[in-house]
């Protein structure tokens, strides 16, 4: 008897613990808090998107669920516990007649939807705005042609957070300068790979302001994992507000001030790689970056108005302290604008990732950026390496690059 | 009872397991292929579940693979093509990659035979059984294996023969033997019980008769066009440069170039001696072509007038270090006639001066594209 009991007792732990796995799965789709979530459209090119979800996903769970449910129940029936082996037939017209239609049924309804969904994220027809969009080992580069329909009446160039106006349908051009990436904001449309080369068009169109997380999707070497991106949608007012930021001229540091010599020191190392347009070399001649020397990539992040964004490094660390940051994240629809432009203020920066990544960038983020293993790219590196840079250099640079807003 | 096809996965698994653990502590604990040898020993384990549940998906193991390993079956000869891949493999290291791929490509053939014959040797006193259990387990791979080799040295004649025969034939010879092989094919299967020894003749012929042309044709070298254009070596640098035409079959390896014409930024007009441009994903003629900083991109240029037209970019200046002199900077599609056009692939790593503004235009043409690289 106590061996019946026994075996029920740990029949009824097993069926426990499998529901509790499944519930908590289950509760793990209910979560609010996904900035990447799928089934959270914020635009109309990802809502085209859930609507497909929303047909061919339950479509694909009943079959699934019958499918697996059918696998599991033959296996448990027929389990080898030394009984004969059932008899064996070989064809059933009926059954694979139905079995043959009922998959092609269920196809072509979802075939008809998903043509219709494709055909209609591929429209670029109505385009409004364009912005170049080129991927990077590990960052993301947007350049803004100049379009005065927008108010941009020069190029404006910026990485990491890509801005555009809200109610507007924006069309992407992606290229990759290294490897195949793939750009992917959730909120706002599908994934699209940005190919060396090539030439891609992702349509995205935010219907309110927010800030709409994303992620590299494509395997593309060592800190794939921490390419990110944000794009910033912005009301009509403040997106031109935004561009008027941009296309500011440079304004160099009060000569005497901290800043000052932080713009020497970045003259000294930075501009090796980083371009910030309207500097100037003591000589008074444009500073240019040459990244193409020293990047195996070609190309470092324009750091003309760092300041004005809220990450860096490719979107993998904040500019802002943890107090700053949630003001802007966790700002409504309304008040996200004035939040975002206000940019980096001394009090708000996140002095203590900046100052660690400017001390030692590689032990931040992996990146191919250790001297001793560049045979391989012709000395180049991949990523920002280790500048050996003093306390004093990051305190004068620290204070110079508050000045880029 | 653990059935063969189990055992194989089991083994796998533990083998698999092995091995993550050891690059794990020899190469490195956090590295990619640890995970993937742990992944391939969690398919293992899975496969080999499923296989232990299912009894190999086959009825028939439990009742005649009774004495499994009882009688060992003929001779291998696997295990020789498997130690001649790996001669190959050594062979290749040390003199050309080819030869090393190929090694690899033998290795892992012979292997994988020489896994399955042995697997197949042991499944069941039965000899006859086990050449059925070895012949259904690697079907499924030597038949497409062969298909693919045979359809490589198919198209590797046929290539050869396409090539040496002058452009206009090429065609007439591909609809010609298409033709032949599609009415050979409608006689063999209008007469069902045609012998098979006409079907294997009527092949041999056919595979005779194309490696015949295809050596001949190898050997006679390709036609006089092709082979000037080689010589000529269109993407050679000087080739690009703005001067006098060198190229008379410039555009005779358009082939190559399919890719790039199929993925340009933008796209650059002369018509009724006027330059326009279209970029791609742009609804609206554009005046200003953005390419980004060092990054290969491509331009098509397009000659919608009578007379032959260049489009030349204009890179600014540059003092050359030598002589100190400075002189313009700048690239040349070639001279393009009418309808013609031309891809070009720039790769700028600077962003222009003020004052002197990269562009587009076209000698002889009024207008230009303007150039931004932010």
């Amino acid at each position: 008897m106590d061996s019946v009991n026994n075996v029920k007792s740990s029949s009824h732990r097993i069926r426990n613990s499998i529901a509790t796995i499944i519930g908590f799965v289950v509760l793990a789709g209910c979560a609010t808090n996904a900035p990447q979530d799928t089934w959270q459209p914020k635009g109309d090119n990802a809502q085209i998107i859930n609507n497909l979800q929303w047909i061919v996903f339950p479509m694909a769970g009943v079959v699934g669920v019958l499918v697996l449910g059918f696998y599991a129940y033959t296996i448990y029936k027929y389990n080898d516990r030394g009984q004969p082996i059932p008899s064996q037939s070989h064809g059933k017209p009926i059954v694979e007649i139905i079995l043959t239609i009922i998959p092609a049924l269920i196809l072509t309804v979802v075939g008809v939807f998903t043509f219709r969904g494709i055909f209609e994220l591929a429209n670029t027809e109505d385009t409004e705005m364009v912005i170049n969009v080129t991927g990077q080992q590990w960052w993301w580069e947007y350049d803004y042609p100049a379009q005065d329909e927008q108010g941009i009446t020069q190029p404006i160039i910026s990485s990491g957070q890509l801005v555009i106006p809200v109610g507007t349908k924006v069309l992407l051009r992606e290229t990759s300068r290294d490897v195949i990436h793939s750009y992917w904001i959730p909120a706002l449309n599908g994934k699209k790979d940005a190919v060396p080369g090539r030439i891609n068009l992702l349509r995205l169109q935010a219907d309110k302001p927010g800030i709409f997380a994303g992620q590299c999707t494509e395997f593309c070497g060592l800190s794939h994992a921490n390419m990110r991106m944000e794009a910033i949608a912005l009301s009509q007012e403040d997106f031109a507000k935004w561009v008027a930021n941009q296309q500011k001229a440079y304004t160099a540091p009060a000569t005497g001030s901290l800043a000052k010599e932080g713009e020497s020191v970045f003259l000294n190392q930075c501009i090796r790689c980083h371009q910030v347009n309207g500097l100037k070399k003591a000589d008074g001649t444009p500073a240019l970056a040459a990244p193409d020397e020293n990047v195996y990539s070609g190309a470092a992040p324009n750091l003309s108005h760092l300041m004005s964004r809220i990450t860096f490094a490719g979107a993998k660390f904040d500019l802002l302290n943890k107090s700053c940051r949630s003001d802007v994240w966790d700002a409504s629809s309304e008040t996200i604008g004035g939040k975002y432009l206000a940019g980096v203020s001394e009090s708000c920066l996140n002095a203590t990732h900046l100052r660690a990544w400017l001390r030692n960038a590689p032990a931040m983020k992996p990146m191919y950026a250790d001297p001793a293993k560049l045979a391989s790219s012709g000395g180049k590196y991949r990523g920002m390496p280790n500048l050996g840079l003093t306390e004093t250099d990051i305190d004068k640079l620290v204070a110079y690059l508050l000045t880029l807003k | 009872m653990i059935t063969p096809g189990s055992k194989y996965f089991f083994g796998l698994t533990g083998l698999s397991l092995i091995a993550a653990i050891l690059y794990m502590v020899l190469v490195n604990p956090n590295d990619l292929g640890a995970v993937a040898l742990f992944g391939l020993a969690t398919s293992g384990a899975l496969i080999g579940v499923m296989a232990l549940f299912t009894r190999d998906g086959d009825v028939y193991t439990d009742e005649e693979a009774v004495a499994a390993n009882a009688v060992a079956g003929p001779p291998s000869f696997w295990p020789i093509v498997f130690a001649l891949g790996a001669a190959l493999v050594l062979t290749g290291l040390a003199t050309v990659s080819v030869v090393f791929i190929l090694g690899i490509a033998v290795l892992i053939g012979g292997g994988v035979e020489w896994t399955i014959h042995n697997w197949a040797d042991g499944a069941s006193s039965d000899r006859e059984f086990n050449e059925f259990a070895r012949a259904r387990a690697i079907s499924a791979i030597e038949y497409p294996g062969l298909a693919a080799v045979g359809l490589g040295v198919i198209a590797f004649f046929f290539s050869r023969v396409v090539l040496a025969v002058s452009k206009e034939s090429g065609p007439i010879i591909f609809i010609a033997v298409a033709a032949v092989i599609f009415t050979i094919g409608v006689l063999i299967a209008s007469k069902p019980f045609m012998k098979g020894a006409v079907t294997v003749v009527v092949a041999v012929f056919a595979v005779v008769a194309l490696a015949g042309a295809g050596t001949f044709a190898a050997l006679s070298g390709e036609r006089h066009e092709l082979a000037a254009a080689a010589e000529e070596d269109h993407y050679d640098a000087s080739h690009r440069e703005c001067g006098g035409e060198e190229s008379k079959h410039y555009d005779h390896l358009a082939n190559n170039t399919v890719s790039l014409r199929s993925a340009v930024t933008a796209t650059i007009f002369v018509k009724d001696g006027k330059v326009y441009a279209e970029a791609i994903g742009m609804t609206k003629k554009v005046d200003t072509i953005t390419i980004p900083r060092s990054n290969a991109t491509s331009v098509m240029f397009r000659n919608l007038d009578e007379e032959q037209h260049r489009l030349v970019v204009n890179l600014g200046s540059a003092k050359v270090a030598e002589t100190g002199v400075v002189e313009k900077v700048g690239t040349c599609s070639q001279l393009t006639g009418k309808n013609q056009e031309q891809v070009m692939t720039l790769r700028i790593p600077k962003p222009a001066l003020a004052g002197e503004p990269y562009s587009f235009t076209v000698p002889g043409a009024t207008g230009e594209i303007k150039l931004v690289v932010p």
